[in-house]
């Protein structure tokens, strides 16, 4: 008897392993329109989402991208890559078993994109990555150097008109941790406003460390204005508007928020009902339409002229052009479900930044 | 067993007999600790003030009371968790942000604010006694547990919402934006709170099993005092602490996601070791966590000051880490000497 129970409880242990093996492999596909291997002449697009679980732009990237091959009368194999360096890398064996023309992806968890990109080096498959560079691949991703600029640029003009350049304080709510793309919001947004008012006096740029996050930033923050206790005008930029709404809210704690305008990046807080006062304007960069721009690229390799790989986030495939906004212009453009559904009704060809970006 | 609000807890060791201590004991250590804090927040005010004389002002006493507010209750509720040997609760920033959830939730769905605070408060108890629960009856590690259920809670919160945004015209945002006596309005719960736990720690029996069973558990129950009962009722009280963080959090964030409790881990427990209170349990003075939190929050504050670069802070953070479990790890050998 006892073998028999050995026996018995090795094929149950087999058989859950198995079954938890499926389960978690199908946990980490999202609507796989899967369909048979590509062995006929129809062009397919593999997309991987990146999967992060608080951004709903990465999820509305697929959907973007589905009606885009719609459009174009595409397959469409659709994955996520569960924010999950082992699920990026799996998937990466998927879209290649399934023979796709061409991959695009968002991957926030880069470390494996080294392996995954010499899967699809040797399986001929070009790939579109998201803001996230890797050699090889062509890349897809804001201007972040102009959307620095931009941001500065506004934020100056409207201390030129509303203070007279008279400017005590510019503060920088940063996100080191982001590198390049952190000084290129940042410092091309101090640059921006030194270009617009350059009186103000080099000592009156401070920074400090945000971390990208308004909770971080409403800790940090205090310390700068108390560091700071005769500045009156005061203007914050940063590296996204968590950041920069993290430093206007350590002000109104302090009482320091008489006379103070900030001009965030990305776009987040900038439009619903509780918008902060002194947030004024920010960047917006459209995420959840990125694949419109991919898809030019897609055109060229369905067409057989694959165009030459640009790889940096300094000499992009694709340039995503910012665009930004007071908060009167954020409050007239759409929400995101519904940007997405205007994209998908409009010609082929046609951006998020061609129907919502008035400026 | 007895202690005062500035006395550390130091229960007896198995080779003392049962409970008895050096009389004197106590208020030389938990004196030592302040003083060894206030040591080293003097080191960095009057260089600070030095370099800076402007230091010393109404707006840095504003900047550090803010900063200080939400962290020291969560301290609050890992010491509890700490004392009582519990280890760590890795899971108290999404107790947190949990609360501030139910408080937020509350609000908008049109409840008056002394219901969102009950909710928020309650949300927390509810998230320790699940905490409490597999760890008392499951008898698993405390820091394994609540880092399961803080990566499942996070998890469910991303399920159920993106973020929250507290109704900008409500009382309870109202208050976070409000001082009394010259202070942020919440940084005065904190206070109420160390107080008022440090005083529980002390005079009640539910304070003194808490200690007796993070000192020497052996002891505790041949005394009569039911291990689980008690723990689990630290992780209730801690929660129902992290619950009242949530509501000031909730007070004082605008918006906030499901991961932004995250950047108070370190902190807190960072605050927590400094003030003393040792990860092997039953020790630990609530009025020297006070000045561990203070003087963590002044760091920023100083850095601004100084006009360092920005990444300095998280060099400092992960540097006061490090001290503060080697001072730990050196007072534990110490001890058993």
């Amino acid at each position: 008897m006892k073998p028999f129970h050995h026996a018995k409880r090795a094929a149950i242990g087999i058989a859950s392993f198995a079954a938890a093996g499926v389960l978690l492999a199908g946990c980490s596909t999202v609507g796989a329109a899967a369909p048979a291997e590509s062995d006929d002449d129809t062009f397919t697009v593999g997309f991987a989402v990146g999967g992060q679980p608080d951004a709903d732009w990465q999820e509305l990237q697929g959907d973007v991208a589905a009606g885009l091959a719609e459009q174009r009368g595409w397959d469409f194999v659709e994955l996520s890559n569960d924010n999950s360096e082992a699920t990026a890398t799996k998937n990466a064996d998927v879209f290649i078993q399934k023979g796709v023309d061409v991959v695009m992806m968002f991957n926030g968890q880069p470390s494996a994109n080294p392996v995954i990109a010499k899967k699809y080096a040797e399986a001929d498959i070009p790939v579109i990555t998201f803001d996230i560079a890797q050699e090889g691949w062509y890349f897809v991703g804001v201007d972040n150097a102009a959307a620095g600029t931009d941001g500065g640029t506004k934020l100056g003009e409207l201390a030129d008109e509303k203070w007279d350049c008279k400017v005590d304080l510019v503060i920088s709510a940063e996100g080191t941790s982001a590198g390049q793309i952190n000084e290129w919001r940042t410092g091309n947004a101090r640059d921006a406003v030194k270009s617009a008012c350059p009186d103000i006096p080099e000592d009156a740029y401070v920074s400090y460390e945000a971390d990208g996050n308004l909770t971080t930033s409403l800790a940090n923050a205090p310390g700068v204005f108390a560091a700071h206790p005769d500045a009156k005008n005061i203007l914050v930029v940063g590296i996204n508007d968590q950041a920069v709404v993290g430093a206007l809210q350590a002000a109104t704690q302090l009482g320091r928020d008489g006379s103070i305008m900030g001009w965030g990046q990305d776009g987040g807080l900038i439009t619903g009902d509780n918008v902060d006062p002194n947030l004024v304007g920010s960047v917006m960069y459209f995420l959840e339409g990125y694949p419109a721009f991919a898809y030019q690229i897609a055109d060229e390799i369905a067409a057989g002229n694959a165009p030459e790989v640009k790889d940096t986030g300094d000499d992009a495939a694709v340039s995503v052009t910012p665009c930004p906004v007071t908060k009167d212009e954020a409050a007239a453009i759409p929400s995101i479900d519904d940007r997405v559904a205007q994209l998908a009704d409009a010609p082929e060809g046609t951006t998020e930044y061609d129907l919502f970006c008035t400026t | 067993m007895t202690t005062t609000l500035i006395t550390s807890t130091e229960p007896s060791r198995p080779g003392r007999q049962g409970g008895a201590r050096r009389p004197d004991a106590r208020p030389n250590v938990a004196l030592r600790d302040a003083l060894s804090i206030a040591g080293v927040w003097l080191l960095l005010s009057v260089p600070t003030t030095i370099v800076r004389p402007d230091f010393l002002s109404t707006q840095t006493l504003l900047a550090i009371t803010f900063t200080m507010s939400i962290s020291g209750v969560l301290a609050v509720a890992q010491a509890l968790v700490v004392i009582s040997g519990g280890l760590l609760d890795l899971s108290l920033p999404v107790a947190l942000v949990l609360s501030a959830w139910a408080a937020v939730a509350a609000l908008t769905s049109g409840l008056p604010t002394w219901a969102a605070v009950i909710l928020g408060i309650l949300a927390g108890a509810a998230w320790g006694s699940l905490n409490g629960l597999i760890v008392v009856f499951g008898k698993l590690n405390p820091i394994i547990v609540t880092l399961a259920t803080g990566f499942g809670g996070l998890a469910v919160m991303l399920i159920f919402f993106k973020s929250a945004q507290i109704p900008s015209t409500s009382d309870l945002r109202l208050f976070g934006l409000g001082r009394f006596l010259g202070l942020p309005n919440v940084f005065w719960p904190m206070v109420a709170l160390i107080v008022l736990t440090g005083l529980a720690l002390t005079y009640t029996r539910w304070g003194r099993h808490l200690v007796a069973v993070g000192g020497n558990p052996r002891a505790a129950r041949a005394r009569g005092i039911s291990l689980r009962r008690t723990r689990f009722f630290v992780f209730l009280g801690a929660g129902a602490i992290a619950g009242a963080a949530g509501v000031l959090f909730s007070a004082v964030n605008p918006s906030f996601t499901p991961a932004s409790g995250a950047g108070f881990q370190l902190i807190v427990i960072a605050a927590v070791i400094l003030a003393g209170i040792s990860l092997s349990g039953g020790k630990g003075n609530l009025l020297v966590l006070l000045l561990s939190v203070g003087f963590l929050a002044t760091i920023p504050a100083s850095i601004a000051f100084f006009g360092l670069a920005p990444a300095w802070a998280l060099v400092f953070q992960g540097a006061l880490l490090i001290l503060a479990v080697g001072i730990d790890g050196y007072r534990l050998k110490r001890s058993a000497r």
